[in-house]
């Protein structure tokens, strides 16, 4: 993505000096940053490094102690939930419970923020979710239970219902992991190919380094880095922020930064190499 | 081969990806397997249930009327309803009919109706199956209402009655909510800990009080809560049929943001739900749909539990008439259970309460057990 373009975007989503805690515990630390329109931000950083609690922010699921996160240059704070949620689809790792919900209901689920309390589900909602489940690739499993469903049809049945709730927006909790491969790069390629603004966690580097526009590196709730992946995926940041060694190449195909991990070398304590 | 295996799951680059042909084609396959609990899967679809579950339901009272201890004839049950001028003269029958049995059938009714979709309501906004709407210290909370009442005035049964009973629910219903609604994070879990950590406390206080009671009493406390209709009069059948309804339209009007709960508490917020108010508002309703039938007919079991249980395994619950299906369900057992209590026992009345947990619980066990098999 070229320079000029990317200036032209306006940013769709601001945080700025955001902090959080809980008890007593910094978990966010004064972290800004922007994610422009139509772009993929991918959040990336060690277990307990504070990115669902950034994601929590964003999603305005906690309130955070200071700072602010915009959306549209507007506070979510000020804007109402339900005006939010027309706007910002979320997928979150929590899966409905035994409560025979099919893949159909939990799609519908979707059209909550744009339904008043009386109103039936039209014909055309029923082409959206109709729509969106073909989009998935589940046109098959439509009457399944949801629980029924492997882990990552479960996944792709969320992202039908996000794409139901047309949001402007998409946030991703850590969507890839608990995965096989396959279905790792069908997910991201999914999130993709909406064409919307994706945000989302990583835990596997070469995705993000793959999928996304921009990356953010967040350690003990500090946003160490953000830039483009090749900026930002180097084998400093991993050994300082990972605590592995690791050696960067380029993609053969998509010429992306590729890592390649090396083995023996885990650093117990920092910046004290264990053979 | 990538490539390959999107373009098999029908994931193609860049909207919009599906076509018109092709959602047609999905809808059409799926317009009666569009769910997949047992009724659907067999294309029956849930309006054609519910027409017949309504028929059901009067032909349930139709029965109710006729069924007793004074065998009415269908016939005449008809002519009193219906009156005939040119018809003989049933006078006794049409009063046995309007002023005993037709305010008890209804009230059966309704409390079915109530304690099913009251058992429903906090199953889902709990996320718990084993929910229930005694659960949460509201009936123990009105036993000691009654209790405290038989203890201080000597009065076996009183019109006070039903209005102690109605205070002490109140007392339990408040004291959850100032715990529950008190907590923003693990509602769920403090909500059913709490219910149940009050329900042993008015045990406790109740056996106390009964411990030192006499003897007449505590056979008649004991009645109390194993539940009956006997009670029921014209005049008393408007408030519960108010709250019910209300509760029931409320339900309706909310079942997205229902169906939204069993997600999980953190992607109904997403999808722009108050969790912890929407909670306490179903909480609330619910209470006060279990305070109002516990303080008219004592403690019926089993069917708050049970009943939403029992239609799930053939239907899907979360549409308008998965919950009015449910009601209706629970309105038609109870009426059922009436009648048998009425019928079993020559000229005696056996409590409400034995015969729903003896039918309910064999009926929901050959469920379980016909399940398992189908699942093998």
């Amino acid at each position: 993505m070229s320079q000029a373009l990317n200036e032209s975007k306006s940013a769709l989503l601001t945080a700025e000096h955001l902090s959080w805690c809980t008890d007593g515990n910094l978990i966010l630390d004064d972290i800004s940053f922007s994610v422009e329109q139509g772009s993929f931000t991918g959040i990336l950083g060690p277990n307990g490094a504070g990115k669902s609690s950034l994601l929590r922010c964003l999603y305005r699921f906690v309130k955070p102690e200071q700072g602010t996160v915009s959306f549209e240059h507007n506070d979510i704070w000020q804007i109402n939930a339900n005006d939010y949620a027309k706007n910002v689809a979320v997928v979150l790792q929590e899966t409905p419970s035994h409560f025979n919900l099919t893949v159909h209901d939990v799609v519908a689920l979707g059209l909550i923020p744009h339904k008043g309390i009386f109103s039936r589900a039209d014909k055309s909602d029923n082409e959206k979710i109709i729509q969106a489940i073909v989009q998935v690739g589940l046109a098959h499993k439509t009457q399944q239970h949801f629980e029924h469903l492997s882990g990552g049809e479960k996944q792709r049945a969320l992202i039908a219902r996000a794409i139901v709730q047309s949001p402007t927006l998409l946030i991703m909790d850590e969507p890839t992991s608990h995965l096989d491969v396959r279905y790792q790069i069908q997910i991201m390629e999914l999130a993709k190919s909406l064409g919307i603004t994706v945000i989302a966690s990583f835990h596997d580097l070469n995705l993000a380094s793959a999928m996304c526009d921009n990356l953010l590196v967040l350690n003990q709730g500090k946003l160490v880095c953000q830039g483009e992946p090749k900026k930002v995926l180097t084998s400093e940041m991993l050994s300082d922020v990972f605590g592995v060694c690791a050696h960067i190449s380029e993609h053969h195909q998509h010429k992306v930064p590729h890592i390649s991990y090396d083995y023996g070398y885990i650093q117990y304590k920092h910046g004290e190499h264990h053979v | 081969m990538f490539k390959a295996e999107l373009a098999k799951n029908n994931i193609k680059a860049n909207q919009p990806l599906v076509s018109k042909a092709q959602v047609n084609k999905t809808q059409k396959t799926f317009v009666h397997k569009k769910h997949g609990a047992w009724l659907e899967k067999k294309g029956i679809s849930q309006p054609v249930v519910t027409v017949f579950a309504i028929v059901g339901c009067f032909f349930s009272l139709f029965c109710a009327l006729s069924f007793g201890a004074a065998d009415i004839s269908f016939a005449d049950v008809w002519y009193s309803i219906w009156p005939n001028e040119a018809d003989k003269d049933i006078g006794f029958v049409s009063r046995i009919i309007w002023e005993l049995r037709m305010p008890r059938a209804i009230l059966a009714l309704l409390a079915g109706c109530g304690l099913a979709i009251s058992g429903l309501i906090l199953q889902t906004v709990t996320r718990n199956p084993l929910a229930d709407p005694y659960l949460f210290g509201i009936s123990s909370g009105a036993s000691l209402g009654v209790v405290i009442l038989i203890t201080f005035t000597g009065g076996i049964f009183t019109v006070m009655t039903p209005i102690a009973a109605f205070a002490g629910s109140l007392v339990a219903m408040v004291m959850l909510m100032l715990i529950a609604g008190r907590r923003q994070s693990q509602q769920v879990e403090s909500m059913l800990l709490a219910g149940v950590a009050l329900s042993f406390l008015f045990s406790s206080f109740t056996s106390l009080l009964l411990y030192h009671t006499d003897p007449q009493a505590v056979t008649a406390v004991l009645f109390w809560t194993m539940g009956s209709f006997s009670r029921a009069q014209w005049e008393n059948l408007l408030f519960p049929a108010v709250v019910i309804t209300t509760c029931i339209t409320f339900m309706l009007a909310y079942r997205r943001q229902l169906n939204a709960m069993l997600l999980g508490d953190e992607s109904a917020t997403t999808l722009g739900i108050n969790v912890n108010r929407f909670r306490i508002i179903m909480l609330l309703l619910s209470s006060l749909i279990t305070a109002t039938l516990v303080s008219m007919c004592g403690g019926i079991g089993f069917v708050g539990l049970m009943i939403p249980h029992i239609v799930r395994f053939f239907i899907s619950q979360g549409t308008i008439f998965g919950i009015l299906l449910t009601a209706l369900v629970g309105g038609i057992f109870m009426i059922w259970v009436d009648i048998l209590s009425r019928t079993v026992l020559v000229n005696q009345e056996l409590p409400v309460g034995v015969i729903t947990a003896a039918i309910g619980s064999l009926f929901f066990l050959t469920l379980l057990y016909f399940r398992k098999n189908r699942a093998s």
